[in-house]
C-alpha cells in the first residue's frame, strides 16, 4: 500500500495545531479507510472496528499538540490505532463474537484472486464467503501481536521496517514474528486443502 | 504433502482487503466522528476542559524550548534570593540599633570627680549619639555574649579616671 506524502500531511498537522479543526477533518478522511483495514483485520469484528476507529481519531485529535513530527504522521497514527486496538484486544479476550463485512465483489476481477483460483484447486472449490470465513478462523487462531504483523504486512502491504517503527520493535522481531505466523497459518490453512468444502 | 507456500498464504491474506464496510460507511465517518466529540465535551467536567485548554496553550507556548535554559532561569533565581535577602535585612539591623536605643530610661551625669571603680555602673554623658543606659552597660560586664558595642571598648573595660 502507498504511503501518503508526508508534506501534505504535515501541513495539515501544523494547522490542526493553530487550531484550524477542518485540516484534522482531511485528515480523518484521508486515513479512515487505510485504518479501517488494520483495525477490522485485527478484531474480526466491525462493531468494534467503529468504535475503536472514532477512539484513535479522538485520542490523536487531543494529542496532536505534542506532535513534533519526529515521526511522519502516518506511522505516528498507526502507532495510536495498532496500540489501542492491541489494549483492546487484551481485555475482550476470547469472548467475542465475528462481525465479518461482506467481500466486495470487485474481488471477482483481482488478479491475484483469478490466479489462486486458476492455480489453487481449494480456492477454486470453494464459494467467497467460505474462502471468508476459513481466512479469519485462521487468523484469529494466531496471537494478537503476530495477527498485527500480518495484517500491516500482507494485507495493508507496509514494509518491515515501517512496521518496526510502528510496533517500536526490530525489524529482526517482525521478521521472526512474521516468519512464526506464516507456518501457523500454514498449519491451519491445510485442513482448507484437505477438504475445502466442509 | 503439498502445503500452501508462503506466496500463497500472502496472495489469500491480500483478498481480505476485499472486505470492506457496508456502502456509506466512510462518507459518513467524519460526521459521526464530530457528533461524538460534541457528545465528549458536553459530558467532561469544567475542570478538564480547563485543564485541557491550560495543556494546549503550554504547548503552543512551546515551554520546552523556554525550559531549555535551567542555569539561566537558575541563576537568575539565586540572584533575586540574594538581592532579596539583602534588602530585606537591612533596615532590619537599624531598626534594631533605633529601637534599643530609643527606650532610654535614664542618663545620669556625674562629674568627673565621682568617678571610681566602686561606681562601676555609672556612665559618662558623650553627648546625644553614645547615650548608654545604666541597665545596658551592666550587660556588657555580665553577659555571655554582647548584642553589639557602640564604642570601639566597651566601656567596662575603660580604665577607671581620677583626676
Amino acid at each position: 500500500m502507498e504511503q501518503p506524502r508526508s508534506d501534505e500531511d504535515q501541513q495539515l498537522v501544523a494547522r490542526t495545531q493553530n487550531g484550524e479543526a477542518a485540516a484534522f477533518d482531511q485528515l480523518v478522511v484521508k486515513y479512515t479507510p487505510r485504518l479501517y483495514g488494520l483495525v477490522y483485520n485485527m478484531t474480526s469484528n466491525h462493531e468494534d472496528t467503529n468504535d475503536l476507529l472514532q477512539d484513535v481519531f479522538s485520542k490523536a485529535y487531543k494529542s496532536i499538540g505534542g506532535f513534533r513530527g519526529k515521526s511522519s504522521f502516518y506511522t505516528w497514527i498507526h502507532s495510536i490505532a495498532v496500540n489501542m486496538t492491541l489494549n483492546f484486544l487484551k481485555k475482550r479476550g476470547r469472548r467475542f463474537h465475528l462481525s465479518l463485512d461482506d467481500m466486495d465483489a470487485s474481488v471477482q476481477n483481482d488478479k491475484e484472486f483469478l490466479e489462486l483460483t486458476a492455480t489453487s484447486s481449494p480456492v477454486r472449490e470453494a464459494d467467497l464467503s467460505e474462502l471468508q470465513r476459513r481466512l479469519n478462523e485462521a487468523m484469529l487462531k494466531l496471537s494478537d501481536e503476530h495477527r498485527a504483523v500480518v495484517t500491516m504486512f500482507h494485507i495493508q502491504g507496509m514494509p518491515h521496517a515501517e512496521i518496526s517503527k510502528i510496533l517500536r520493535v526490530s525489524e529482526g522481531t517482525v521478521r521472526s514474528r512474521l516468519f512464526y505466523a506464516n507456518r501457523q497459518l500454514q498449519n491451519y490453512l491445510e485442513e482448507f486443502r484437505k477438504n475445502p468444502v466442509s | 504433502m503439498n502445503q500452501f507456500s508462503e506466496d500463497e498464504i500472502g496472495k489469500l491474506l491480500r483478498l481480505k482487503k476485499f472486505e470492506q464496510p457496508p456502502p456509506g460507511y466512510f462518507e459518513n465517518f467524519l460526521h459521526e466522528f464530530h457528533r461524538r466529540q460534541r457528545d465528549e465535551l458536553l459530558r467532561e467536567p469544567l475542570w478538564r476542559i480547563c485543564l485541557q485548554r491550560a495543556q494546549d496553550f503550554m504547548f503552543r507556548l512551546n515551554v520546552r524550548t523556554l525550559a531549555s535554559y535551567p542555569v539561566a532561569v537558575t541563576a537568575v533565581l539565586i540572584c533575586a534570593a540574594v538581592i532579596s535577602l539583602k534588602v530585606y535585612q537591612a533596615p532590619e539591623t537599624e531598626k534594631v540599633a533605633t529601637a534599643n536605643r530609643a527606650p532610654v530610661i535614664a542618663t545620669t551625669t556625674i562629674p568627673d570627680s565621682n568617678w571610681s571603680l566602686s561606681n562601676p555602673t555609672a556612665t559618662r554623658d558623650f553627648g546625644p549619639t553614645l547615650v548608654r543606659t545604666v541597665k545596658d552597660s551592666s550587660h556588657t560586664h555580665r553577659a555571655t555574649t554582647t548584642r553589639y558595642v557602640l564604642d570601639s571598648t566597651p566601656v567596662s573595660y575603660e580604665p577607671a579616671l581620677r583626676f
